[in-house]
C-alpha cells in the first residue's frame, strides 16, 4: 500500500475498491482476495449501506452485485451517476442476463462479470477502473487550473479569445487588429501574455479547451 | 275416390232408365216365351192323343167285324163248313168299313173262304175258296159286284194254299182269342196293312177254325199328312220294333227287302232325320222304349234348331205303338223371337232418346254446380275477389259457398301472415321433404346465410350444402354441420329441425332452423390454441425459472469458491516450503469452480433460447379470453370477475401466450388467495404515458407481510413452488416493464404491471 502511494506521481490520493454484494460469502471472499493482493477494500452488504458510508469523498471504483435485494445494481448505478463524483463500476452477477448487461455497460459501468470469475480477471479490470479514474482525476485537476487561468486574463485579452473561439479561419494578429481596431503589434502582445497566462502551448491548444469548457 | 256430380247424374238418368227398359222387355220375353212353348207343348200331346184316338177309332170297325164274323160261326148261325153261307157273311162285314182289305176263314180242317176288294177289272169284290170235301181239295176264285152279284169264276188246280200254316191262324189258335199280328206290307195291294185274327171254337171247346180281318192302314200316312202342327210340324206313327206304320210322306215307310218283297222302313233308315231325331233317345237296341209306358215331352236340336217333341204310346193293349209328334220351336216362338229384336231395337231407341234428355237434364242440374266450384277454385287461388257476386245457383249451395269463401279468405289471411312471418324471420328456416331432404321452401335469412337464390335452394337437397368432407350419415339429424356457401367460404351452422304433422298425425315435412356459429367456433378455436400454448409455456417457463434460481443460487458459492481458492494460492505463493501439489490442489478448485459456472451458464442460455416470438397485437380481446379460462374455477369458487377494459384498441408488442400467462397468473392467484370465500376480482387495464398499466386486484385477505413476492422458491401456497409470480417478473422485465404489488385499501392485493404501449421501448431491445 506504501508502495503503491510512494509509485504514484501525480497527487492523487489513495484509491480504494468497494464492494458491494449481499452475499456474505462472496463479499468475504473478495475482500480478502484484493486486500491480500494491496488494495484498500470496503465492503457493504446493501446499496443503501454504501450510499451511507461514512467518507463518501473517498475515491475509487465500485464491485457491484447486480441482483441486490431492496435498490438493485442497475438503480444504484442511476444514483451514483447522478452525482458530481467519478465512481467507475464493475458489475458481477449471479443472473448474467444479456439484457441487464447491456443496460449495466450503457449506464457507464467498466464491465460485467459473471459469477464465478477469475480473481485476476477482475483484479485486471479494478486497475482498468483505476487508470481510468486517475486520467479523470488528472484531467479534472487541468480543467481547474486552465479554467482558474483563464480567469485571471484582462478584459481585452478576454476578448481577443473570444474572437478567436468565435472565428477559428481568421487568427491571424492583423485580421484580430482589424477587428479590434488596434495594432497587430498590440494584438501580438496581447497574445503572447495570453499564452504565458494559461500555460498553454498554441493558440490552437487554446481555443479547443475554450470551445470544449467555456471562458468561464 | 269423390264422385262427380254430372257423371252421377249423367249415369242416374240415362243409364238406369235404359237398364229399365231392358228388363221389362227382356221379362215379357221370357213369359210370353215359356208360355208360348207350355202351349205348343200341349198342342203337340193333344195331336197324339188325337192322332192315337183317330187310329184305335180306325182299327177298332175291325175288331168288331171280325169278332162277330166268329160268333156267328160259333154259334152255327153260318155253318162253317159251307162257304157260300160264309162268304156271303164275310162280304156283307167287308162292306162295312173301307179300310178292310179282306175276311176271311180258315177252317181246321184246311178249308179257306177269302173275301177282298180287288182291284181287277172282272169285279170289285173277289173271293177265294178252298175247300175240302171227302179227302178232295178244290179251289174257286169268284169275282162279285157291290150288290154280291157273281160276275165270273174259275177253278185254280196248283194253288197250295192252306191257312192253318199261316200264322195268324197259329197266333189266334194258340192265344185262343183275338191277335192282332204286326203290320206288314199287304201282298196284292202293295199298302201298309194288319191283320187281326179270332178263333172259331166248337164244341168241348174244340177250335173249329179262325176269322181274320186285314186292314189297310195306309189311310193312317194320310191321316197324319194332313194334321197341321204349327207350320213344319209333323207326327208319325212307329211300331215297337222300330218299323215306321204311318209318316205324312207314305213313300218313306215302304222298303224293298232282299227277297224282292216289300217291308217297313224302320227309323234307322227313314229318309227324314228329324223323325230319326226326335226318337234318338227312346230307340236303343232295335226297340222303342218309353220309360213307364208313359207319354214322354223332349226338346232336341237338329241343325241348330230348336225342336218340340212328345212321344206318345197307342192306347191299347195289343197294339204296341207309339206316336211321335214334333215340331220346330221357331213355329210357335218364331214370331217372338223376331219381334225380341224389334223390341231391343225399340227399347235401344227409347234409351238414347231418354238417355240425351237425362244427360241434357244431368247438364242444366249440374252447370250451377259447376259454375261453383270453378268460382270456389278461382277463390282459393287469388285469382278472383271474394266479394264478386256468386252466379246463380242453389240455395243450399249458395249457404255453403258463402261459409267456404269466409274459410278461404281466412285461410290466405293466414298463409300471408305466416309467410310473411316465415320470410322476416331473423333466423334461417328451411322446409325440407322427409326422406330425400330435398329443399321445399326457404325463407330470406336462410338465402343470406347460404348465398344462395331461392330458385337455386329449391333445386337443391340440404345434403348438398354440406361442405366436401363433411357429409354426414343423417344429413337432416339436429347438430352442427361445416357448409360451403355459394361463394365457397365455409360457415358453421347448428342445425335444429321439428317434423310438422299432418291432421291424421302423419309426419309432412321437416323443418330446419339453422344458425351460423362460425363466430363462436372460431373464438372456442382461438381459446384452445391459446389455453394448449399456455400449458406448453408454463413448463417450458417454470423450468427456465428453475434453472434461473438454481443457477444465481448456486453461482454465489461458486463465486466464493473461485475467489478463495485464487486468495490462499497468493498467500501459499508466500510460503516456498510449502508443498506445491496444494497450489495444484487450490488451482483446481478454482479451475473446477469456474468450469461449474460454465455449466450452469450453457444450461441457462439453453432454455432461455425459447424467448417466444412477438408480434404486434391488441391487449383487449386477450385479457377476455384469459378471463374466460379462469371463470370456470371462479365461478365454481363463487367469486366474480368485473373486466374494466376501455373500449379502444391497446396496442402491445410482445408474446401474446407469455402476457396471457402472466394475467393469467395473477387472476389465479387472486382466486386462490379468496381461500373459498366468495368475493370479487377486478381487472383494469390503464393507459399512461408510453406504457400500458394492467391491474389485478382483489378484495381478500392480502399479502402475508413479509413474504418477499418475486423471489423464487417463495410461496404462501401449501403445495406451491413459488415460481408463479417470479416468472411473471422474468417475463414482464424481458417485455421492458415492470411488476409490483401494493396492499388495497380496505384488504386486498393490487398487482400491477406495465407493458410499453405499441411494443415500442425495452420490448425491442429485448
Amino acid at each position: 500500500m506504501t508502495e503503491q502511494t510512494a509509485e504514484s506521481v501525480d497527487p492523487v490520493p489513495q484509491l480504494t475498491v468497494f464492494v458491494v454484494d449481499d452475499d456474505a460469502d462472496v463479499r468475504a471472499a473478495i475482500t480478502l482476495g484484493l486486500e491480500r493482493r494491496g488494495y484498500v477494500v470496503e465492503s457493504h452488504a446493501s446499496a443503501r449501506a454504501f450510499l451511507e458510508r461514512p467518507h463518501p469523498e473517498r475515491p475509487g471504483c465500485l464491485v457491484l452485485d447486480y441482483g441486490l435485494p431492496g435498490m438493485n445494481g442497475l438503480e444504484l448505478q442511476q444514483v451514483l451517476n447522478r452525482q458530481d463524483r467519478p465512481l467507475p463500476i464493475i458489475f458481477i452477477s449471479g443472473h448474467g442476463a444479456v439484457p441487464q448487461a447491456v443496460q449495466a455497460i450503457k449506464g457507464g459501468a467498466v464491465d460485467f462479470l459473471e459469477k464465478p470469475f477469475r480473481q485476476s480477471v477482475l483484479v485486471e479490470r479494478i486497475d482498468a477502473a483505476f487508470a481510468q479514474l486517475r486520467d479523470l482525476i488528472s484531467q479534472r485537476e487541468a480543467l481547474r487550473r486552465n479554467t482558474a487561468r483563464l480567469a485571471s486574463l484582462t478584459t481585452r485579452e478576454r476578448q481577443i479569445v473570444r474572437h478567436m473561439v468565435g472565428h477559428p479561419a481568421e487568427i491571424s494578429s492583423k485580421e484580430i487588429a482589424a477587428k479590434l481596431g488596434i495594432s497587430p503589434r498590440t494584438v501580438d502582445h496581447h497574445r503572447a501574455r495570453i499564452l504565458e497566462k494559461t500555460a498553454m502551448s498554441s493558440a490552437a491548444e487554446l481555443i479547443a479547451f475554450v470551445q470544449r469548457h467555456g471562458l468561464g | 275416390m269423390n264422385r262427380s256430380l254430372g257423371a252421377l247424374l249423367a249415369v242416374g238418368l240415362a243409364g238406369l232408365q235404359f237398364l229399365a227398359v231392358l228388363a221389362v222387355v227382356f221379362s215379357s220375353y221370357v213369359t210370353s216365351e215359356r208360355a208360348l212353348v207350355r202351349h205348343a207343348r200341349d198342342l203337340l200331346r193333344d195331336v197324339g192323343v188325337n192322332t192315337g184316338a183317330h187310329s184305335m177309332g180306325f182299327l177298332s170297325p175291325a175288331q168288331g167285324a171280325a169278332e162277330l164274323a166268329a160268333r156267328l160261326a160259333q154259334s152255327d148261325v153260318v155253318a162253317s163248313d159251307d162257304p157260300a153261307a160264309l162268304e156271303k157273311l164275310l162280304f156283307q162285314q167287308l162292306q162295312l168299313a173301307p179300310q178292310f182289305a179282306g175276311l176271311y176263314f180258315g177252317g181246321q180242317d184246311g178249308s179257306f173262304v177269302y173275301v177282298m176288294r180287288s182291284g181287277d177289272s172282272a169285279g170289285p169284290f173277289r173271293t177265294k175258296i178252298i175247300t175240302q170235301r171227302g179227302g178232295r181239295r178244290q179251289v174257286e176264285v169268284l169275282w162279285r159286284d157291290d150288290a154280291f152279284r157273281l160276275r165270273s169264276r174259275s177253278s185254280l188246280q196248283d194253288d197250295a194254299y192252306d191257312p192253318r200254316l199261316r200264322p195268324w191262324y197259329a197266333k189266334a189258335k194258340a192265344a185262343r182269342g183275338t191277335i192282332w199280328t204286326d203290320p206288314y206290307i199287304f201282298f196284292t195291294s202293295q199298302q201298309p196293312g194288319i191283320t187281326l185274327a179270332a178263333p172259331v171254337m166248337g164244341g168241348n171247346d174244340v177250335l173249329r177254325g179262325v176269322v181274320g180281318v186285314d186292314i189297310e192302314i195306309s189311310s193312317l200316312s194320310d191321316f197324319l199328312a194332313r194334321l197341321t202342327i204349327g207350320k213344319h210340324g209333323r207326327a208319325l206313327i212307329v211300331n215297337r220294333n222300330g218299323d215306321v206304320l204311318a209318316h205324312p210322306e207314305p213313300q218313306l215307310i215302304k222298303t224293298r227287302a232282299a227277297d224282292g218283297g216289300l217291308r217297313f222302313t224302320n227309323l234307322d233308315e227313314i229318309g227324314d232325320p228329324i223323325s230319326r231325331a226326335a226318337f234318338a233317345a227312346s230307340w236303343h237296341d232295335g226297340v222303342v222304349a218309353l220309360p213307364g209306358a208313359q207319354s214322354l215331352e223332349r226338346e232336341f236340336v237338329h241343325q241348330g234348331s230348336n225342336y218340340l217333341s212328345v212321344l206318345q204310346p197307342l192306347d191299347s193293349d195289343q197294339l204296341p205303338w207309339i206316336i211321335g209328334v214334333y215340331a220346330p220351336e221357331n213355329d210357335f216362338i218364331g214370331d217372338l223371337k223376331r219381334n225380341r229384336t224389334v223390341n231391343i231395337v225399340l227399347a235401344a231407341l227409347v234409351s238414347l232418346l231418354t238417355g240425351l234428355l237425362g244427360l241434357a237434364l244431368a247438364e242444366y242440374i249440374h252447370r250451377p254446380v259447376r259454375a261453383f266450384a270453378v268460382r270456389s277454385a278461382l277463390i282459393s287461388q287469388g285469382e278472383m275477389d271474394p266479394d264478386t257476386p256468386p252466379p246463380r245457383t242453389y240455395r243450399e249451395l249458395a249457404r255453403a259457398n258463402d261459409a267456404l269463401v269466409r274459410e278461404i279468405v281466412a285461410r290466405r289471411q293466414t298463409e300471408l301472415e305466416y309467410g310473411q312471418a316465415l320470410d322476416n324471420s331473423p333466423t334461417a328456416i328451411a322446409r325440407v321433404a322427409l326422406e330425400s331432404g330435398a329443399i321445399e321452401r326457404v325463407n330470406r335469412q336462410f338465402c343470406l346465410l347460404t348465398g344462395h337464390d331461392r330458385d337455386s335452394l329449391t333445386a337443391m337437397a340440404l345434403a348438398d350444402l354440406c361442405a366436401p368432407g363433411d357429409r354426414g350419415e343423417d344429413d337432416l339429424a339436429d347438430g352442427e354441420r361445416l357448409w360451403r356457401r355459394a361463394d365457397g367460404s365455409l360457415i358453421w351452422v347448428a342445425l335444429n329441425g321439428m317434423l310438422i304433422h299432418d291432421d291424421a298425425g302423419r309426419p309432412r315435412h321437416r323443418v330446419m332452423l339453422a344458425e351460423n356459429i362460425t363466430p363462436r367456433k372460431q373464438m372456442e378455436a382461438e381459446l384452445d390454441r391459446l389455453r394448449s400454448d399456455l400449458s406448453h409455456l408454463v413448463r417450458v417457463s417454470t423450468m427456465g425459472e428453475m434453472a434461473a434460481g438454481l443457477a444465481h443460487e448456486l453461482n454465489q458459492p461458486l463465486a466464493a469458491i473461485a475467489q478463495n481458492s485464487d486468495t490462499a494460492r497468493l498467500i501459499l505463493s508466500e510460503h516456498p516450503d510449502v508443498d506445491p501439489v496444494l497450489d495444484r490442489l487450490l488451482l483446481a478448485i478454482e479451475e473446477q469452480s469456474l468450469n461449474a459456472g460454465s455449466i450452469i451458464r450453457a444450461l441457462r442460455s439453453f432454455i432461455n433460447k425459447d424467448a417466444g416470438e412477438r408480434s404486434r397485437f391488441e391487449l383487449g380481446p386477450l385479457l377476455e379470453q384469459s378471463l374466460k379460462l379462469v371463470r370456470g374455477e371462479a365461478s365454481d369458487a363463487g367469486i366474480c370477475i368485473r373486466p374494466e377494459v376501455c373500449d379502444e384498441p391497446l396496442l402491445v408488442e410482445g408474446n401474446r401466450v407469455q402476457i396471457a400467462q402472466v394475467v393469467l397468473n395473477l387472476l389465479r392467484n387472486a382466486v386462490e388467495a379468496m381461500a373459498g370465500r366468495p368475493g370479487r376480482i377486478w381487472l383494469r387495464v390503464t393507459a399512461g404515458a408510453g406504457a400500458l398499466t394492467v391491474t389485478v386486484e382483489d378484495d381478500g385477505p392480502g399479502v402475508t407481510p413479509g413474504l418477499t413476492l418475486f423471489s423464487q422458491f417463495e410461496t404462501s401456497k401449501p403445495g406451491g413452488m413459488g415460481l408463479g409470480l417470479s416468472i411473471c417478473q422474468s417475463i414482464v422485465e424481458a417485455h421492458g416493464g415492470r411488476i409490483w404489488h401494493e396492499p388495497r385499501p380496505g384488504g386486498g392485493s393490487r398487482f400491477h404491471f406495465t407493458l410499453p404501449q405499441g411494443g415500442a421501448g425495452a420490448a425491442e431491445e429485448a
